[in-house]
């Protein structure tokens, strides 16, 4: 067991020794109760305790906009070249959710054919988890999905004892790093106090549906024509918020663009939502997912349905941002509820 | 790291356009070779077609493998950037990804009767299909190809359909939706045309690409002939943007929620006949 | 910087407004390196607010800011339309109606009356119109002001001959990408939800609400103002009434055609 001890007062030297080598990014406050991930210099700028950011580390794994080939047409044949933008980067204070959609997005750009500019990006990505003591707020479900509970996926995770972090360093890289830093090698009296919390974890974080889950995936076949898609359907403003602060959702979009020279330019690929109107739709007119009731059931069916076909785990990792985030206020855990309602 | 990225699906082909015509106001055929080498294709499969600086568009392959050299694509002006690809010509160059999807069971239908129906532009996919049959035709049972169109003046390929019409060993039926002056062929939706195939269900392939509003009663006439549902291969039609089974496109509404670049475009009816639509 | 060099081949642009504040042309004349590559891929031939001279030929791209508020402006668009290849309409003014849609909430002679006095029958007035609402236009570019970035996409467009749609998403789909904090969750309505993106929530990145100054999506979502207005605890009549300021002439789209 490779446990190691930070106290919180040399946390901030931690981080500027950290920043030497890599740009590090941690949560940050912003307004009205929100979070976001930033880059920061030191521990003052960081919020150890906070409510899942308003994207989700995703993005850095895949960037919003990404540049993937330069093109040149000036020439008789077209020329291109292809660009990889990879920072060596630390992600500091992720949670368990969160580490469980990197998790996710990781199946699924490794999966054949591979997306090595995701890959490559992800190698430059020095992770540190943040271990959560209590829910963050009621929309959280990540009890339902296995994912309030540490389980791989990051270089350092960190769960804090009060005065001090104790570290557990799971990577050959992390072990270098927590040993350039000095730090103690955890005692007995450390780990009783990180089974404490643990054990507290247990009682505190419950099934928040009250449905086994393994049942989901047959609920969404006995309720593909629920009322409840209907009801969503009504109320969802197809803005994509939902998918967008999702960590597990993957849907991208590509795009020229030429420089007004016309004729050189770049193609990028960019984060798309299977909410938006036109997102199924082909050029001859046809639109294959026209209502909005058929989108929501879509996204809801790639957190609980498909990928378990094709991944063997769930897609949501129960954050709880698409319900935070939605304008028309729809619940992920309301939802699931009024399926299991209908469908157990 | 950047050589595998270059070597990725992302990796755009360079093709030069040898030939290009129009075929009808809305269809333009092109005629393309790689600077690279062989497209190496299998029939009912697509690439996709970039054109620098306005964006990519996935394209039916629709000729056959056993055609070497060059490929063929028959593009309806549908979208930004099929639109814009009307305006190319021989000599010109465009960006090629692919070949992408499963491709037709060519190997699975050796020894079968084949029974062709194709709508509209759904004729270009099932060309590559078709011109393989021909050019292996030893290994395939009798062969019937059903065509329709709303109007004669919409045929495409009509050169070569022709021949087809002259051959001994495909049968031959087209019909239009509406009919012209000089048209002395049928006049019907392409339904009316199944019930007078005579067939022997158990051992036939039914291969059946066109517009989605086209599947629903084609494969009704052919359920009712007793076409096993697994003998019955669509080709469905979907927005392909990545052509890996990621981007999220192309996802079908069905339980199993199929990637149509990567689980399709072709599938047999039993495979998909639970979807929300074809 | 790479500019083309200058040829007899290069489009002719002419810029003209109507009824607006020019504040479109602000932004065109503001644009910064941008402008120096437009100018070195275009010849502006007409621009009221930069240069004197006038074109008496057919211009290549005609880019359009401003309403059509009255039949002597009617006249002019359609003598500019007959001249012109493309048509661009740019600005919410023009594009949409923008602010001077307002005028339509009134009857048209009280509305004179208003702004006149009692001689107000002297001065032509109609009701307000975008561009599209009298002549064909090719292209929109929405907004008040555009913004810029989406004005130079069009532009390329423009000169490529290739289709521009304005983007049909919420602004939020764009908002959130920038990780801006809601509005709402600050407690202010914001038009975001029911507005069209292409802007890059522009405005929320600059710490101000979503004014729906690029018109309203095609296929808003008529029950979530509802549950929006019950989650935020806001008054129902506050988003209805914000939407009044610019989207004003929605009721009068028929694209040209009379």
């Amino acid at each position: 067991m490779n446990y190691h001890i930070l106290k919180k007062d040399e946390l901030d030297g931690f981080i500027k020794k950290l920043s030497n080598s890599m740009k590090v990014v941690a949560p940050v406050a912003k307004d009205a109760g929100n979070f976001a991930f930033q880059e920061v210099s030191g521990a003052s700028e960081i919020a150890l305790k906070y409510i899942p950011t308003i994207l989700p580390p995703k993005k850095y794994f895949m960037p919003p906009r990404e540049k993937m080939l330069d093109f040149d047409i000036s020439g008789p044949q077209p020329v291109d070249k292809a660009v990889l933008d990879a920072p060596e980067l630390a992600v500091f204070g992720v949670h368990t959710c969160d580490l469980a959609g990197i998790q996710c997005l990781n199946m699924v750009f490794s999966e054949r054919p591979r997306d090595y500019n995701y890959l490559r990006r992800k190698e430059k990505i020095f992770l540190i988890g943040m271990e959560c003591g209590d829910y963050c707020d009621d929309h959280a479900s990540c009890a339902l999905v296995n994912s309030h509970m540490p389980s791989g996926g990051y270089d350092l995770f960190f769960t804090d004892l009060g005065d001090r972090f104790i570290v557990h360093v799971n990577t050959h890289k992390a072990e270098e790093i927590v040993e350039e830093m000095g730090l103690a090698k955890a005692a007995s009296a450390d780990m009783t106090a990180l089974e404490k919390i643990r054990e507290h974890k247990r009682g505190a974080f419950r099934n928040e549906i009250g449905v086994d889950p393994r049942k989901l995936p047959e609920m969404f076949d006995k309720g593909a024509k629920s009322k409840v898609w209907e009801d969503v359907g009504h109320r969802c403003v197809a803005c994509g918020n939902c998918t967008n602060v999702c960590p597990t959702c993957y849907c991208f979009d590509m795009a020229d663009t030429i420089n007004l020279d016309m004729k050189t330019g770049h193609r990028d690929r960019t984060w798309d939502s299977c909410q938006f109107e036109t997102f199924a739709a082909v050029a001859g007119g046809e639109n294959f997912r026209e209502e909005r009731a058929d989108r929501q059931r879509h996204r809801y069916s790639r957190k609980f349905k498909f990928p378990l076909d094709r991944f063997y785990r769930f897609f949501c990792t129960g954050c709880g941002r698409c319900t935070r985030t939605c304008m028309a206020d729809i619940s992920l855990k309301d939802t699931l509820k009024t399926l299991a309602k209908e469908t157990v | 790291m950047i050589e595998e990225i270059k070597n990725s699906n992302w990796k755009l082909r360079k093709g030069r356009i040898i030939a290009a015509k129009q075929m009808t106001d809305a269809e333009k055929w092109f005629d393309i070779k790689l600077d690279d080498g062989e497209l190496d294709h299998e029939p009912g499969q697509f690439v996709q077609v970039e054109l620098y600086g306005i964006g990519e568009a996935p394209i039916s392959v629709c000729s056959s493998p056993t055609k070497r050299g060059s490929f063929e694509l028959t593009v309806r002006a549908a979208g930004r950037l099929t639109k814009a690809m009307h305006a190319l010509d021989a000599g010109d160059y465009v960006g090629i990804r692919g070949p992408f999807g499963k491709p037709f069971p060519v190997r699975v239908m050796v020894g079968n009767d084949l029974l062709f129906v194709a709508g509209g532009l759904g004729i270009a996919p099932l060309r590559s299909l078709i011109h393989y049959v021909m050019d292996n035709r030893k290994d395939f049972g009798k062969v019937d190809i059903l065509l329709g169109c709303r109007t004669p003046h919409d045929m495409l390929f009509g050169s070569e359909i022709s021949t087809w019409q002259k051959r001994l060993d495909v049968n031959f039926l087209c019909t239009v939706d509406r009919g012209a002056p000089d048209w002395h062929g049928n006049v019907g939706l392409i339904t009316t045309l199944i019930p007078g195939v005579t067939i022997q269900p158990e051992r036939t392939f039914a291969v059946v690409v066109g517009p989605p509003i086209m599947y629903k009663f084609v494969i009704a006439e052919l359920l009712k002939k007793n076409v096993p549902e697994r003998q019955i291969v669509v080709s469905l039609e979907r927005h392909m943007k990545c052509g890996m089974g990621k981007c999220g496109h192309c996802q079908i509404d069905h339980p199993k929620n199929y990637y149509c670049c990567k689980d399709g475009p072709t599938f047999t009816y039993d495979e998909v006949k639970d979807a929300k639509k074809l | 910087m790479n500019n083309a060099p200058i040829t007899a081949t290069k489009p002719k642009v002419a810029f003209f407004d109507f009824a607006c504040c020019e504040g479109c042309q602000l932004q065109v004349a503001n644009l910064g390196e941008p402008l120096l590559d437009i100018l070195g891929a275009i010849d502006v031939v007409e621009f009221r607010e930069v240069m004197s001279e006038k074109w008496d030929k057919d211009y290549d791209v005609a880019i359009i800011e401003g309403s059509i508020t009255d039949h002597h402006a009617e006249e002019r668009i359609k003598k500019i339309r007959a001249r012109s290849k493309v048509l661009i309409a740019y600005g919410a003014c023009a594009a949409t109606g923008g602010v001077n849609g307002m005028k339509n909430s009134f009857q048209l002679d009280e509305i004179r009356q208003y702004v006149y006095g009692k001689d107000f029958k002297f001065f032509d007035s109609a009701k307000t119109r975008p561009i599209h609402q009298v002549v064909k236009v090719d292209y929109f570019v929405n907004g008040c002001p555009i913004y810029p970035p989406e004005l130079v996409e069009v532009l390329k467009c423009a000169l490529r001959g290739l289709p521009y749609t304005v983007p049909d998403n919420p602004v939020c789909s764009e908002c959130k990408l920038n990780e801006n904090v809601c509005m709402y969750d600050k407690g202010v309505a914001c038009l975001g939800p029911w507005t069209k993106a292409g802007c890059n929530s522009w405005c929320v990145n600059n710490g101000n609400i979503c004014y729906g100054c690029r018109g309203e999506v095609k296929n808003p979502a008529k029950n979530a103002a509802n549950d929006v207005i019950g989650k935020y605890n806001l008054s129902s009549d506050l988003i209805q009434n914000k939407f009044e300021m610019y989207n004003k002439c929605k009721e009068g789209d028929t694209n040209g055609k009379k």
